[in-house]
């Protein structure tokens, strides 16, 4: 295969933009399909409920808590691995009727310290006086394409990378409405994301006239992680879950 | 009921946003379209998880 380059446009631990060049259209997608449905985390799956006084069923209770994502270690675990989590938490005491205690994932409690709740605020449920819950449950590896809570990327896409040049100025009488454009241009070799200048490019070239191109084989990544791995850990081992199937089509056809 | 735990649509995380979302809107007064910008909820699917929620453990408490 050829070489290809990577930029970062912005880079943050659950959500980042980079550009790809030298790939093809197909590639690029294979990449995003990998990283939804490829790149295996951790999620409640059983439920053993020892008590559940609260006002929701168990099966709504499993359901949340299979919803909270989980930290996934690289390679210390394989697909099925199971790790056990608990959480014990009991309502305020009887005479305090108006109270009211929350279970947070901040609560579960974790058998492996590698594999706990990635969000520690998130609500699970409201427990009043006298109810109490208390749950063993074991967290599963599976991919994504097993269960939408197995999938570590959220909302991920890719654009062209679009280039924008100035070929005149607008004629006198031209209309001004806006140009709207979404994603990362390039401007002379500098990449400058659409939403700097409100995704309008008459701001950034008023009364210029414009010529926007999608640059060939050139792909800006949007990836956001639900918190159970890093953006760079999800990409890579996106990739290498594609390069590992390449290498097993490999050896399968092989005479 | 409690606040969905994610995005219907997209799958992002929502749920530890609700507290805090509605502490400010519905107790300080701010507007919601502020508060979602502050707190990182963009897209309009995630927006609506919260801003269409009612918390309805109170009212369903009394009839266990």
């Amino acid at each position: 295969m050829q070489d290809y380059e990577v930029e970062f446009v912005e880079r943050g631990d659950r959500e980042a933009r980079f550009l790809v060049r030298g790939i093809t259209p197909a590639f690029a997608n294979g990449i995003r399909r990998a990283m939804i449905a490829d790149v295996p985390t951790f999620s409640i799956d059983q439920l053993r409920v020892v008590e559940n006084s609260s006002v929701m069923f168990d099966e709504q209770i499993g359901l949340r808590l299979g919803l909270v994502p989980l930290t996934t270690p690289e390679g210390e675990f394989e697909i099925g691995d199971e790790v056990t989590l608990a959480l014990d938490v009991e309502g305020p005491s009887r005479e305090e009727t108006t109270e009211t205690v929350t279970a947070y994932s901040g609560d579960i409690v974790s058998s492996d310290e590698l594999v706990r709740p990635a969000d520690d605020n998130i609500p699970i449920i409201d427990l009043k006086a006298g109810q109490r819950l208390e749950v063993e449950a074991d967290a599963v590896l599976d991919h994504g394409r097993e269960h939408a809570k197995h999938q570590g990327g959220v909302a991920v896409g890719y654009r062209h990378l679009q280039q924008v040049e100035v070929v005149g100025d607008k004629g006198e009488f031209a209309d001004d409405e806006p140009h709207i454009l979404r994603g990362v241009i390039e401007d002379d070799g500098e990449l400058i994301a659409t939403d700097e200048f409100d995704n309008d490019l008459t701001e950034r070239y008023p009364d210029k006239e414009l010529a926007v191109e999608d640059v060939p084989n050139a792909f800006v990544f949007h990836v956001e992680t639900d918190g159970s791995m890093t953006v760079e850990d999800l990409v890579v081992r996106a990739v290498d879950s594609l390069r590992d199937r390449a290498d097993e089509l490999r050896e399968s056809v092989q005479l | 009921m409690m606040v969905p735990v994610r995005c219907f649509t997209c799958g992002n995380v929502v749920g530890g946003h609700w507290e805090e979302f509605k502490v400010r809107t519905q107790e300080d007064g701010e507007d919601p379209e502020q508060v979602l910008d502050d707190i990182g909820v963009e897209r309009h699917c995630c927006r609506r998880m919260l801003v269409s929620h009612k918390d309805l453990v109170d009212i369903v408490a009394p009839y266990q």
